[in-house]
């Protein structure tokens, strides 16, 4: 029984060498026990549940070997015996382990395209399936594992950027994240100074890293980076400086049991300077109710708003403090045309009082009319955050060549996404045409 | 610009947020609990009170059964309380909203929550005819007792709760853990189930284990009748012995003296507990393991939300 086991462990061991190699994953970790059941769940690109397969299955293993040694009279708080416990825990772990075990041999089976049918065949015969699936040239995985390879991308433009005391002044060198296996590279080389008045669309494909772009100029996630709004450096006052950021969620997050009045008198309390007078604080709220045509639903609770009124309140929360740099991740999600449109009328309104708003949306050419300038974000080659434009809407449509920012999107997604996939020559040109404006060599 | 500029600070964001949770009292259909708290104590006292603080098996159950509603009502106060608007939560966080003055909130709103839940418990055990000690321990009443005792197991099972629904990120999950929790505090009580070994030591770090100390030291256990073997007696009178029936001998003997009452006492001075001994000092000490346990969860609710950053998308 034991050779025949012994047998089946060098078939897999062989079988998972082959598989590795299809991957471009180094071939000697087929060899170390754990490491290669974590290995083959990135193969299935899914890693999360390798990670806990990989540790599910070591804690049985432990305890398995526990098991065998331990003395049967063995007793665990003066009643239970320790084998008994051993037996029981591991009968709790295996059920997550096979759980765990399937989605992987799912995932591997969606990789080769293949029909799931294998799956049996993965927990029946591991030895003899992975020897067919390693050897085998009908086996081959539809796309190769994108982050162990560091593709070459367009270089980065070394160009920093500097504005007056009243901008907002963003140099980005890096944002990445760091996994237990490897660092990704979320934004990259990221430049730009925003003038306040102006009112920017940010735009970017799924992934692009729009969110991680606004948490990072926001400081709420720290780059590498020099953001700089006016003279002060967001990062290094980010205590006091948050009061001078308004953030606007996707979701409109707030307590639908509470009336619009109190919700915004809340968040005047909590946003607002403490020195400010009560007087001067429900002024302040009542203004700003009246501005944003909220006056007449004070005492209505925020569940029974609609969809456009709680976007509203949800803007008007941040915009209480009267902050210099106002953000919105998709304020007209969920918003017909109409309501829309006001809302960025009245968003149009807050930059024209002189400060800098930032939209993020997925319909921008409905309202383009109304931003002044458009920041395009791209994964280049490696999945990283690139800048592929910023500047005035109207020199964008020559940059990109086409006529509307849906256009853009068409031109710098990948082409498995449905795009022209020409994200990297669009950050190449709009860095070299950042060199030329900074008089350096092309 | 904004460097000399002063926000609220901890103490004025508690009120805030006090002032938000009491606010939405009634609109968030929070004031359900006070029915449901009468309710539950009714069908309970339904069963236990006629023996409750009468006999010593009675109490047992009984305090076992109240400190079981007071660890219901507590839990289901809170265990959705901070999951269920946990982005909400954490778009405050990004703010400038303060964790511990969140927390404290809460606390402070839960605390009002519990007075009430544990009085109509009270109330309703007093209109169920439960006879409520007459010698207290800690207050001039032993009614008054009774009610502390049950508040404080309520407001500590609340901020267990509390630590919970700070853990997890949905009311899905919470409600998830909840009987795993309630589960883990009745059996480890060492009430109802006997615990030996160094399992037994789990008992002191259930709440139950200390609320049923608590009542029956107030319920003056030790010096209540025994009734089980009197009962276990009598059911035995015609068992036959050698054609003989001693012990319905036994039994007569002891009618006709009008002994039974100081049978079951004796029964029950056999019965001594140390730990149920009708002084001030146990229930003191019972009250302080709840109190630093309500702590210890507030303070890890508060350190368990300060990641709230961390959360994805």
């Amino acid at each position: 029984m034991d050779i025949i086991s012994s047998l089946l462990n060098i078939l897999s061991i062989i079988g998972f060498w082959f598989i590795f190699k299809k991957f471009g994953i180094k071939r000697w970790h087929a060899l170390i026990p754990f490491l290669r059941d974590y290995r083959l769940a990135q193969c299935a690109n899914e890693p999360k549940d390798g990670l806990i397969y990989t540790i599910l299955s070591g804690i049985i293993w432990i305890l398995s070997i526990s098991y065998s040694i331990v003395d049967e009279k063995t007793v665990l708080f003066g009643t239970i015996e320790l084998k008994d416990a051993l037996a029981l825990l591991m009968l709790i772990l295996v059920i997550p382990e096979f759980v765990f075990s399937f989605r992987i041999c799912k995932g591997l089976c969606e990789r080769f395209g293949k029909k799931y049918r294998w799956i049996i065949g993965w927990f029946l015969f591991e030895g003899i399936t992975s020897l067919i699936w390693g050897l085998s040239s009908k086996y081959v995985p539809l796309e190769k594992e994108k982050e162990d390879t560091i593709k070459e991308t367009v270089e980065e433009s070394g160009v920093n950027t500097t504005g007056s005391d009243k901008d907002l002044t963003i140099n980005i060198r890096e944002r990445s994240a760091k996994t237990l296996r490897s660092k990704r590279t979320l934004l990259k080389d990221i430049h730009m100074n925003i003038q306040p008045g102006h009112m920017v669309l940010l735009l970017g494909g799924s992934g692009a890293g729009k969110t991680t772009f606004l948490n990072a100029v926001t400081g709420y996630e720290m780059a590498d980076a020099d953001i700089e709004l006016g003279n002060d450096n967001v990062y290094k006052d980010y205590i006091n400086i948050k009061y001078d950021i308004g953030f606007v969620p996707q979701q409109d997050l707030m307590r639908g049991s509470d009336t619009v009045y109190n919700t915004l008198y809340d968040a005047a309390k909590l946003r607002l300077p403490k020195s400010l007078s009560r007087e001067d604080r429900k002024k302040r709220v009542d203004e700003v109710l009246d501005s944003f045509g909220l006056g007449m639903l004070k005492n209505t609770l925020v569940d029974k708003l609609s969809g456009g009124q709680k976007k509203r309140l949800s803007i008007s929360m941040e915009f209480i403090s009267n902050p210099r740099l106002f953000i919105l991740d998709e304020p007209d999600s969920g918003l017909d045309g109409v309501v829309a449109r006001e809302l960025f009328e009245k968003l149009r309104d807050i930059a024209d009082s002189g400060k800098i708003v930032i939209v993020i949306t997925h319909t921008p050419d409905r309202v383009i009319d109304l931003f002044d300038d458009v920041i395009v974000l791209a994964k280049d080659a490696n999945r990283s955050g690139r800048l592929t434009y910023f500047g005035p809407i109207k020199e964008s449509y020559e940059f990109f060549g086409k006529e509307s920012m849906e256009g853009f999107l068409l031109a710098i997604n990948q082409k498995e996404e449905g795009g022209e996939g020409r994200a990297e020559e669009l950050v190449k040109k709009y860095n070299d045409k950042m060199k030329l404006a900074v008089g350096g060599e092309v | 610009m904004n460097n000399e500029v002063k926000h609220s600070g901890r103490l004025s964001q508690m009120f805030i947020y006090t002032g938000k949770l009491f606010r939405m009292f009634v609109f968030q259909n929070d004031w359900k609990v006070f029915p449901m708290a009468a309710v539950i104590t009714a069908i309970v006292c339904f069963v236990i009170s006629k023996d409750m603080f009468v006999t010593m098996e009675g109490t047992t159950k009984g305090c076992f059964a109240i400190t079981c509603i007071c660890i219901w009502n507590g839990m289901f106060n809170s265990i959705q309380s901070v999951c269920r608007e946990r982005p909400i939560v954490k778009r405050e966080h990004r703010s400038g909203m303060h964790i511990s003055s969140y927390i404290c909130a809460h606390m402070i709103y839960q605390l009002v929550l519990c007075l009430g839940q544990a009085a109509i418990t009270t109330a309703v055990m007093k209109f169920s005819d439960v006879r409520f000690p007459k010698t207290p321990l800690v207050t001039p009443s032993g009614i008054t007792d009774i009610f502390l005792t049950l508040f404080l197991i309520t407001f500590a099972a609340d901020m267990l709760a509390l630590l919970i629904s700070s853990l997890v990120r949905n009311p899905t999950t919470a409600m998830t853990i909840v009987p795993f929790l309630l589960i883990f505090q009745l059996v480890f009580s060492g009430t109802m189930f006997a615990i030996g070994g160094n399992a037994a030591k789990l008992k002191d770090f259930t709440l139950s284990k200390w609320g049923i100390t608590a009542l029956c030291t107030q319920g003056n256990y030790n010096t209540l009748p025994m009734t089980t073997p009197w009962k276990t007696i009598k059911k035995l009178e015609n068992v036959k012995i050698e054609d003989k029936t001693p012990i319905k001998d036994i039994i007569k003997n002891v009618e006709k003296k009008g002994s039974e009452k100081a049978f079951q006492l004796r029964c029950g001075k056999e019965n001594y507990h140390e730990e149920y001994e009708s002084v001030r000092s146990n229930v003191i000490d019972c009250y302080i393991r709840i109190i630093l346990q309500t702590l210890l969860f507030a303070v890890l609710a508060i350190i368990a939300l300060e990641f709230i950053d961390k959360d994805k998308r």
